[in-house]
């Protein structure tokens, strides 16, 4: 069996609506983070959030014909995103609605976005909202599948921050298998009242913009987004654009607690060294790692001891989550989507705003743009609510 | 793969009752609510916390858990703890995003069964959630097959959870897709209106690689989303014949009939065009819709065809056959699709000590 390639990728996040302008922040170290200005909350003032520079209407606008009356915000990023990959990737009508076409994606706020409809809906309505259908999650996977006329295996995944990650896995685990020929994956979540309220609620909100792996974070900024990717077969791509390979892959509970991570980095270290496993590599072939990196006291400094379990010599790391914010659910595929735009560019983007060093730790991130970096390996980790750890390795084709 | 071992919390007697030893509970309404056991199995301390989803996967797999030592856990649920979640989203209007508490939103993430179980069980291994509506199940069933394939388990638990949550019942009710009017479930299939009847509960199975005494076996699965009605037929003889099967080879179809006059027609049309003289049985006047379906009509199934006596009012179109075969085709709303082939497995060979 030949390698799973990726050979078209769709990005929109609080840098930018496409790949290209993604790649052009990322190499500039312009953060999308700051004051929300569509999010319906009380908190769109008060913090600072990774929002997706574009109104709802706007993104209705660009999508054109694909869409039906009644979109979440969520199915709005997901389709802009989704479009993007399946054009980059050069899919026709008949390969998009062939049986062997499979969709994965993943969301946690899905359409829970649309809060005072839901609410609406279940307590005073008579007649349905436009939103309806909307709710659930799963629901945009399936306005994805009959807009775009796919008839073939589809799924949504939630292990909370580690979703997308786990779709990646799963769509290249089922070429790998002969499941299916092609799988378009990835993950989506929108700003959202309700998970800003359910963060807030856990206490992990920064009150300024987050500080991965510095000694002095206070918390995460949330972000919104969509990405997904298409991955072929190598021997199917001959003529198409290689972005890189899915290489590697692990998933590993932490099985501690319900809402943080284990001191021992026990699922962390799990879902790395499955990933190195899988990938057949050893930890010093990993040219450096897209973190999870949170921002928040217990992912940072768990994930750095886990790295360090790992690694003899950690290798460079970064946290793009200070660009983007967390975009929960979609993080996985966008900073999939970062790291092969790194080894196409042969590039490391910077993690931003860190200062002072971590006290548990001689350790401090890369923070500098390196053009001309010899990018082999990318380690790029997620880890999730429920302990779900999921870490995924693109490699250089 | 095979079916090792199973567990069911439903609105049947199915957990620890004798639901094939008497005659099932007949609901009248359109909600059937799980017949929820003591729950010997979770510390009280820890089942006081749990929400409603939460507590019955729980309650129906850590038992499991206990027995076999598996390699991951593959959790199937549409809505999760969806009664916790618009706790929290009332709260967040109530007090107009005041300062609230986090319980009911942790609670109310799909993958919090997954996550608890492993918490539960010490188990670091494989952990998932799929959450996709009318498909879940199959979703899991991929994934463990995946996982065989690839030889990186032996044993998993595998299964779907699904809490009837009275804000997303209003909601369904409200676009039509739950009755209006209430019916008793033995006369569901009269009733010739719009809207399934709502159903709850979870149904957990140990499934393995190998065949070591299996209970049953899933032989195969599929799944479309909207498809045409030949697509369907294409889909059903594709997966027959993977298996080296043909239609007469199936003992008895299961099919999802949930008395939703607008979407049964499916069921009709699939049964007319590949299996005209076949038995069918139907699971949803046991155990009402939910988008997990297929998980207990998977329950049911390896049931019988491990022996168990079929339930009278399942029988829709009566057949002597003995069941060692069962196709399950099982719609949601009219658009998403599943197939699970599920059969009576060989008698194991023993294994021989190396």
């Amino acid at each position: 069996m030949g390698r799973i390639v990726v050979t078209g990728i769709g990005v929109i996040s609080a840098i930018g609506n496409n790949a290209s302008e993604n790649h052009s922040s990322l190499q500039k170290g312009n953060t999308g983070i700051g004051k929300a200005q569509f999010l319906n909350s009380k908190y769109a003032n008060e913090l600072l959030f990774g929002e997706v520079k574009l109104s709802n209407k706007e993104m209705l606008a660009s999508l054109g014909n694909s869409v039906v009356s009644g979109m979440s915000r969520t199915e709005l990023l997901a389709f802009t995103a989704f479009k993007e990959a399946v054009n980059d990737a050069g899919l026709s009508d008949t390969e998009l609605s062939d049986f062997d076409t499979a969709l994965l994606s993943a969301t946690t706020v899905g359409g829970m976005v649309e809060t005072e409809a839901i609410h609406a809906d279940a307590n005073t309505n008579t007649t349905p909202s436009p939103f309806v259908n909307s709710y659930r999650s799963g629901a945009h996977t399936l306005q994805l599948a009959k807009a775009f006329g796919l008839r073939g295996y589809t799924d949504t995944m939630n292990t909370a921050c580690s979703s997308s990650a786990n779709s990646i896995m799963l769509g290249a685990r089922m070429i790998k298998a002969g499941k299916c020929k092609r799988a378009i994956v990835g993950g989506v979540d929108s700003l959202a009242k309700y998970t800003v309220n359910g963060f807030n609620s856990l206490q992990i909100f920064s009150d300024e913009i987050t500080r991965p792996f510095d000694a002095n974070r206070k918390g995460l900024n949330l972000g919104e987004g969509a990405a997904y990717l298409v991955l072929e077969r190598e021997e199917d791509a001959v003529k198409k654009t290689i972005y890189g390979e899915i290489r590697g892959y692990g998933n590993s509970n932490d099985a501690y607690h319900p809402s943080s991570m284990s001191p021992e980095a026990v699922g962390v270290r799990g879902a790395m060294n499955g990933a190195l496993q899988t990938a057949g590599l050893k930890p010093s072939d990993i040219i450096y790692v897209n973190a999870h990196g949170t921002g928040t006291e217990n992912n940072d400094y768990t994930e750095v001891h886990g790295m360090q379990q790992i690694f003899d010599t950690v290798p460079p790391y970064i946290s793009t989550k200070s660009f983007t914010g967390h975009t929960l659910a979609a993080s996985g595929a966008i900073e999939a989507v970062y790291s092969l735009l790194s080894i196409k560019h042969q590039e490391i983007y910077p993690s931003l705003n860190w200062q002072t060093p971590m006290p548990e730790f001689n350790s401090k991130p890369q923070t500098e743009f390196v053009a001309n970096a010899k990018v082999e390996h990318v380690l790029s980790n997620s880890f999730g609510f429920g302990g779900n750890c999921s870490s995924l390795i693109l490699s250089k084709v | 793969m095979f079916i090792k071992d199973l567990t069911c919390i439903s609105p049947q007697r199915t957990f620890e009752g004798d639901f094939f030893q008497s005659e099932p509970v007949i609901y009248t309404g359109s909600q059937l609510i799980a017949i929820e056991p003591a729950y010997e199995s979770i510390p009280n301390s820890q089942l006081r916390r749990m929400g409603k989803s939460n507590r019955m996967a729980t309650g129906a797999a850590m038992p499991l858990l206990q027995k076999y030592k598996t390699d991951g856990i593959i959790i199937g649920t549409t809505d999760g703890g969806m009664e916790d979640c618009h706790r929290f989203l009332n709260q967040i209007i109530q007090y107009q995003e005041g300062t609230l508490t986090p319980t009911n939103f942790v609670q109310g993430s799909p993958s919090s069964p997954a996550g608890g179980l492993a918490l539960m069980s010490a188990n670091s291994g494989y952990n998932n959630t799929h959450s996709n509506k009318g498909l879940s199940f199959e979703n899991c069933l991929m994934d463990a097959d995946l996982l065989f394939i690839e030889a990186r388990a032996k044993s998993l638990l595998v299964g779907c959870v699904e809490e009837i949550s009275q804000a997303q019942h209003r909601i369904e009710t409200l676009a039509g897709y739950i009755k209006k009017e209430d019916v008793s479930s033995d006369k569901l299939y009269s009733s010739k209106t719009p809207g399934a009847v709502n159903g709850e509960g979870a149904a957990m199975f140990v499934v393995e690689a190998k065949n070591d005494n299996a209970l049953a076996e899933i032989v195969d699965f599929d799944m479309i989303s909207y498809p045409s009605r030949e697509d369907l037929l294409t889909k059903a003889d594709a997966l027959l014949k993977r298996n080296g099967l043909t239609t007469d080879d199936v003992d008895a179809l299961m099919l999802g009939f949930s008395g939703d006059v607008n979407t049964d027609n499916w069921y009709h049309g699939f049964a007319k065009d590949l299996f005209p003289q076949t038995g069918i049985l139907s699971f949803k006047n046991l155990f009402g819709e939910t988008p997990s379906a297929s998980a207990f009509a998977t329950w049911f199934a390896a049931q019988l065809v491990s022996g168990k006596p079929v339930p009278e009012m399942t029988f829709q179109r009566w057949s002597s056959r003995e069941l060692k075969t069962i196709l399950i085709y099982n719609h949601y709303q009219g658009n998403q699709h599943g197939f699970v082939l599920v059969r009576k497995p060989a008698p194991s060979i023993p294994q021989r000590g190396k």
